[in-house]
């Protein structure tokens, strides 16, 4: 048997497969590890004293007045006594102005709006905006079409309180996960991403944060000169700096808590957003503050986390093609069979992805058909291509410096299933 | 409300020198150091047998880079041998084995044999039995004539033990941890895959793994240990696929027929309630082997019943058994291999379960008592349950541990080594081939295994004159047997038209005369 250099280029890819594989099954599951992973992380019991107040900022752009009125709503019906709202838009946008103005004006004692009046108009920059308004302890970010939990802030206040935090994360879940193919699987990343994935980066030290229902000291926050406005993941960047300066970063989840989303409306929509956060990710990662973690291992980790997602995405392309390249090369048995081991960690998380399809339904009592499994396993390879598609036009993006915003399109489905759990629940 | 929230971990040292001094460890140390001296006094004393020589030979093809030394015909998984393979560099750096390939490959066992060793104290611990009975299960284990006969030989269930045990092990993890239990599900699959009959074991691992009380993650647990299992196991038909021998054909094995045939097609052992058939005398020789362990054994098994933790041991040896009992298939002897380490957990486990019961009942019994009287209560009974096999074990073990049953087996070899030429054809038991093979003639069609002669249709390509181009053929103890099990008419016409030339012990060396006689 003779091992050419072809040879161990396969045995190497595949290698670089399996670790890429097993990183992937290890940060999905890591909340089902053990029971003891579960019961050791938690919502602390709520405190009875409101020791923080809140400005809830409400990032807008270009939505319809139904997605903001229902919005704003689930924000001023917070349990919590402390709570301004600053709806934050850009002078471009004459129609959501009007809408967010008139909403201002039903509530003046506790709403304001914030309009941006830069010239590039993106996200980081209104939130920027909207930042110098706020007034409170903590400020917390709720995109225009989520649904928050009544008494969402009341336990995050809690958070603050109890573990002495800088900046707490909580969940946001999709939920019309019967609409289309993909959405299924979108909610499916969401749970996954929410319920386990971002307490492992939490544990690690280094976390990329999310958009949306995340809270941080004002003060903090103000210090580190806010979002960056030139960056698509402004999230990811903030979460970047402040683990960098060792900041207390808390995940928190429960099903009862998450902020409610919905789906982006088509798969064209589905990419623009991937690819959006890809190069986001790419932006952060050629950044470089990350480089700034003091340890080797903590900066690996690091480097790990902000490139990992988009070698996974490419992954699922890369398996079937280096096994057919083994296959059809001749390649000698052992070595065929060697790039079929990324397949093990690959199908068993397929695998355990049922029983969180079947945990999320539990949770937010949705009744999980069995065609919702067969769509869930049999959309997985078309899913995956969708992700490498987004990651490869990311790519692109970044080489020719192409950094435009595009932002997602919403139909507001998620109002609907929320209401509908409303109704179940009575 | 389940609900999450990540807080930093706090600061807790993995491993200290504190850990090394702890009781388990010390004991752990103990099982080590007198499986492996225990074991490995007169290893090499045993006689040799043919399925060792088997897989011996099969082992060390693979430095060809074939699976077998004649076609591959997908009797076993390769996994078993290809493990022996892997491991055999560690008995020679020490020169071990008296350059017979046989014989090195059997300290290659001793390591599998103080793992399993190990494994059993582990999992008697795990489901809280005290240090001391642990102990004496693992005694039970090291100590019965069984493991010491059987156990030592190159079976490929010995190789499949560890895995199966560490399995086990995995399985009863006390954290119910889930990568836990998917690599249970990993072990197990490489058990199945070294002998196929680890297989039996699957039921008592699930019953391990779900009947406890009920944990959140249960369902994500028994998903990654079916699925990983699964997935493992599965590299054995790709490998049959990716050859192209997955299923049956003109002109090839294939995995279909190999299953086939030692499911189906091979000859039967009878029924263990007919007297005479192979079953009930396998079972007698197993009973005469270690009447102790297999008959209290299995009493044991059924009182691990009382208890949730132990119910699993009772579904282990019961399915174990099962196939002997009920059924009528082929049955090798050293089947018996891969049920004694759960013989001896059983074991274990109900003289545990019997002291809890002993301290209740002391307890509520006398209150205010020291707990040291019922414990001496118990231990003095259990001596003298133990007292009548650990006299029939000395008698058996000395034999055991000091004859040596292979002097005849090494004259043998050596007079081949002096006296053949290297280009005579040579039939041989496989128990011989490999050490012949290896001393240059180096071709498997001139060198060849008895029973290839007539099995593999190879043969008849290298040989086509038949049993006329046999020069040699080595009659070793168990050939008569094999000629007529097996009903090889080459190598029996070739038998029956030789003459000893040399003998040893009950190994003769004939030299064939193809002229003397016509063939019938």
């Amino acid at each position: 048997m003779l091992i050419t250099a072809a040879h161990i280029a396969v045995l190497i890819i595949t290698a670089c497969l399996v670790l890429l594989a097993c990183s992937t099954l290890f940060l999905s599951t890591y909340a089902w590890w053990s029971p003891d992973h579960r019961s050791r992380t938690g919502y602390p019991d709520i405190l009875p004293e409101n020791e923080h107040s809140f400005s809830l900022i409400m990032p807008c752009r270009t939505e319809r007045e139904e997605v903001m009125r229902a919005t704003l709503g689930r924000l001023l019906e917070q349990t919590h006594s402390r709570v301004e709202v600053i709806i934050s838009v850009g002078d471009d946008d004459d129609d959501t102005v009007a809408v967010a103005q008139a909403l201002a004006k039903e509530h003046p004692d506790r709403v304001r709006v914030s309009i941006d009046s830069n010239a590039v108009k993106n996200k980081p920059r209104q939130l920027n905006t909207a930042l110098k308004l706020c007034r409170n302890d903590i400020v917390g970010i709720f995109d225009a079409e989520s649904i928050a939990a009544p008494d969402l802030l009341a336990h995050i206040d809690s958070v603050f309180q109890h573990r002495h935090a800088d900046v707490v994360q909580g969940a946001v879940q999709l939920v019309n996960f019967s609409d289309s193919w993909y959405s299924l699987r979108n909610c499916l990343e969401y749970f996954i991403w929410f319920r386990s994935r971002l307490h492992a980066h939490a544990k690690s030290g280094f976390i990329p944060l999310g958009g949306n229902t995340v809270f941080v000291k004002r003060e903090l926050l103000v210090s580190v000169g806010g979002w960056d406005g030139d960056c698509l993941a402004e999230d990811c960047d903030l979460g970047v700096r402040l683990s960098v300066l060792r900041r207390r970063i808390v995940v928190a989840y429960s099903p009862d808590l998450v902020t409610r989303e919905e789906t982006p409306d088509s798969v064209a929509s589905l990419i623009r957003q991937r690819t959006r956060w890809s190069l986001g990710f790419m932006q952060v990662y050629a950044k470089g503050d990350w480089r700034r973690m003091p340890t080797g291992v903590q900066r690996l980790n690091a480097w790990w986390t902000l490139t990992q997602q988009h070698f996974m995405a490419l992954a699922g392309v890369l398996i079937p093609i280096s096994i057919t390249l083994a296959l059809f090369a001749k390649f000698p048995l052992p070595i065929t069979m060697a790039t079929f081991l990324p397949l093990i960690p690959t199908i068993a998380l397929f695998a355990l992805e049922i029983c969180m399809l079947h945990e999320f339904g539990k949770d937010h009592n949705f009744r999980i058909r069995p065609r919702d499994y067969l769509r869930l396993l049999l959309g997985a390879p078309a899913y995956q291509v969708l992700l490498a598609i987004s990651a490869i036009r990311a790519l692109g993006k970044f080489y020719t410096g192409d950094f435009r915003w595009d932002k997602t399109a919403h139909n507001g489905a998620h109002l609907k299933m929320a209401n509908v759990e409303l109704a179940e629940a009575r | 409300m389940s609900s999450v929230l990540t807080q930093e971990p706090a600061a807790q040292p993995r491993w200290s020198i504190g850990r090394l001094a702890r009781p388990d460890t010390a004991a752990v140390s103990a099982v080590v150091l007198v499986a492996s001296a225990v074991f490995f006094t007169n290893l090499t004393g045993l006689a040799y047998a043919d399925d060792e020589g088997t897989y011996t030979a099969q082992a060390l093809s693979l430095n060809d880079g074939d699976l077998a030394p004649y076609t591959y015909w997908y009797d076993h998984p390769p996994v078993g041998w290809i493990q022996l393979a892997m491991l055999i560099w560690i008995p020679r750096l020490f020169g071990l084995g008296d350059d017979i390939d046989i014989a090195t490959m059997r300290y290659v066992i001793a390591l599998y044999f103080v793992a399993n060793a190990v494994l059993i104290y582990l999992i008697a611990r795990r489901i809280t039995v005290t240090k001391t009975f642990a102990l004496l299960g693992v005694a039970a284990f090291i100590f019965s004539p069984l493991s010491l006969s059987l156990g030592r030989q190159i079976f490929l269930d010995t190789v499949a033990l560890p895995w199966l045990l560490l399995a086990f092990y995995l399985v009863l993890s006390p954290r119910m941890a889930l990568w836990n239990h998917a690599a249970a599900g990993g072990s197990f699959a490489i058990a199945v895959l070294s002998k196929v009959t680890a297989a039996v074991m699957g039921p008592a691992l699930l019953v391990a793994l779900i009947d406890r009380r009920a944990w959140q993650g249960r369902m994500f647990s028994v998903m990654g240990f079916l699925t990983v299992g699964a997935l493992v196991l599965a590299f054995y038909p790709l490998m049959a696929l990716l050859r192209g021998e997955l299923v049956s054909g003109d002109g090839h094995v294939s995995l279909q027929d190999g299953l086939l045939y030692q499911f189906t097609a091979r000859e039967g052992s009878g029924y263990v309630w007919e007297v005479g058939s192979a079953r009930s005398e396998l079972l007698v020789s197993w009973a005469v082997g270690d009447g102790f362990l297999i008959v209290g054994g299995a009493i044991a098994a059924v009182l691990c019943l009382a208890s949730r933790r132990t119910r699993w041991v009772s579904v282990a040896v019961g399915s174990f058994f099962m196939p002997v009992i009920v059924g009528e298939g082929y049955l090798p002897s050293m089947y018996i291999v891969a049920g004694i380490p759960f013989l001896c957990i059983a074991l274990a486990s109900a003289a545990d379960l019997m002291r809890r019961a002993a301290l209740r009942v002391a307890r509520n019994w006398l209150p205010n008592q020291a707990l040291v009287t019922p414990i001496v209560l118990v231990g003095v009974t259990l001596l003298l349950l133990v007292q009548t096999p650990v006299l029939g074990w000395v008698a058996k073990d000395r034999e055991l541990l000091s004859s040596d049953q292979n002097s005849d087996f090494r004259d043998t070899l050596d007079w081949m080594r002096s006296h053949v030429p290297r280009d005579e054809v040579v039939l041989t038991p496989y128990s011989m081939w490999h050490d012949l093979d290896s001393e240059g003639w180096d071709d498997n069609w001139t060198m060849i295994v008895l029973e290839k002669a007539d099995l593999d249709p190879a043969f008849k390509v290298h040989h086509p004159s038949g049993w006329k181009e046999i020069e040699w053929i080595i009659e070793g103890p168990t050939v008569q047997s094999n000629l007529e099990v097996l009903g090889l008419t080459t190598a029996s016409t070739a038998l029956q038209n030789s003459a000893i030339v040399r003998s040893f012990g009950p190994w003769n060396i004939r030299r064939v005369q193809a002229d003397a006689i016509a063939a019938p």
